[in-house]
């Protein structure tokens, strides 16, 4: 049985005649399902729990990259399958799972190619792509060693899926995240990126020195601070996904 | 996996797993299970059972261990390869070499002892080659215990 979860932006009016033709095309390919709406009132969590313990087995998103990134951290922890349904074209979520934007998605969904895929887990909370430490001099404490940039400005992401080629060995089913260091150097023209650091990880901390707490952006949405424990979950997440998929 | 390409300090292998960068400080135990390339700071020990490559302007203090490795920075430390050892002529190491084999590139640093396996020279002739052939391994042997 199919749960439908419409975030609650869905609900103003311009979206009115895609979601009709996203039902459409659902009771076409015959995955129609249980479909719920949701507003203030009605929390995320407790729908897909609810549902789940009704005897639902696939949880669909219909959204945008923060209703995702939400969703994910609900279903990671059930025995549920996981489904997409991008309202917007720039989703970067559903474009490394393969998954098109609006009424192609629910061709993907009947399609039903199922993946397991590791997540990146920090301070508990599941990230799906990757997390960013956005300011600030950090270490990176791995289990036997530490590293520290040494130059004052660059870019350190953790990936689980990487949408650059900076991280090419970036897998969401390898078992490891990775860190990713880029610095910046200045120049006439302004900023350069030079060769980048790409270190596999299974768990590291992250801490700082600075008086003030470090932010670190989890898949563009929460904002978690320093010290922080990641670490990759394999595994974690059965996701439908596409053909035209970033992975094996 | 072949060895690093020296010649191509942009280019990377198929699957490269570790690269430290330029801009990064290592402290600690680094252990790989994959390639490793180092164009950083590394301090404490560093161990792969893959390849390792040394670029140009890594400094590395530590004891290494690698499968294969090709050096062109400076290192402070012994090491032990287990197949090849390739020293450009950037490279200054600055501790005892162990390794299978070895190439050096003129105008490579090297301070401390290297040791390879042990070839005799005598014995190898002597089971393959003719009375003749094997009176002159004797008398070059000879010649190299004067």
């Amino acid at each position: 049985m199919y749960l439908y979860i419409y975030d609650s932006f869905l609900n103003d009016k311009k979206y009115v005649n895609l979601l009709a033709k996203i039902e459409q095309r659902v009771t076409d390919l015959s995955i129609k399902g249980r479909t719920a709406k949701l507003s203030i009132l009605k929390n995320m969590k407790e729908l897909i729990t609810d549902a789940v313990k009704d005897g639902v087995k696939t949880v669909v998103a219909v959204g945008n990259g923060q209703t995702f990134a939400k969703v994910i951290n609900i279903v990671a922890d059930l025995d549920v399958t996981l489904g997409l349904i991008p309202v917007d074209d720039n989703n970067l979520i559903a474009r490394a799972l393969g998954v098109p934007s609006k009424v192609a998605a629910c061709d993907v969904l009947a399609s039903r190619i199922i993946k397991k895929i590791d997540l990146g887990k920090i301070n508990n909370h599941y990230f799906f792509k990757s997390a960013e430490i956005v300011n600030g001099a950090v270490t990176i404490d791995f289990s036997d060693f530490q590293v520290q940039p040494t130059t004052e400005k660059s870019r350190i992401t953790l990936h689980n899926f990487s949408d650059h080629d900076l991280s090419p060995g970036s897998n969401p089913s390898d078992g490891f995240l990775e860190v990713v260091i880029t610095p910046y150097r200045q120049t006439v023209l302004g900023k350069k990126r030079i060769t980048g650091t790409v270190l596999p990880f299974n768990k590291v901390m992250i801490n700082s020195d600075q008086e003030e707490e470090v932010s670190i952006l989890t898949d563009e949405q929460i904002i978690m601070k320093t010290p922080a424990d990641i670490v990759a979950v394999p595994g974690r997440l059965k996701v439908i996904v596409g053909g035209e998929r970033d992975f094996d | 996996m072949p060895m690093f390409n020296k010649n191509q300090n942009d280019a990377l292998p198929k699957k490269i797993e570790t690269i430290i960068g330029p801009s990064v400080k290592v402290e600690g135990n680094f252990k790989g299970e994959g390639d490793i390339i180092i164009d950083g700071v590394l301090v404490g020990t560093l161990e792969t059972e893959n390849n390792l490559k040394v670029g140009n302007g890594a400094i590395i203090e530590a004891s290494i261990r690698a499968n294969n490795a090709f050096i062109s920075g400076k290192i402070k430390g012994n090491l032990v390869i287990k197949g090849k050892l390739e020293i450009a002529s950037t490279a200054v190491i600055l501790g005892d070499i162990k390794t299978q084999i070895l190439s050096v590139e003129s105008g490579a640093h090297i301070l401390g002892k290297i040791l390879m396996p042990t070839i005799k020279i005598s014995s190898g002739i002597g089971e393959h080659h003719s009375a003749e052939s094997r009176i002159v391994a004797e008398k070059i042997d000879e010649e190299t215990e004067k």
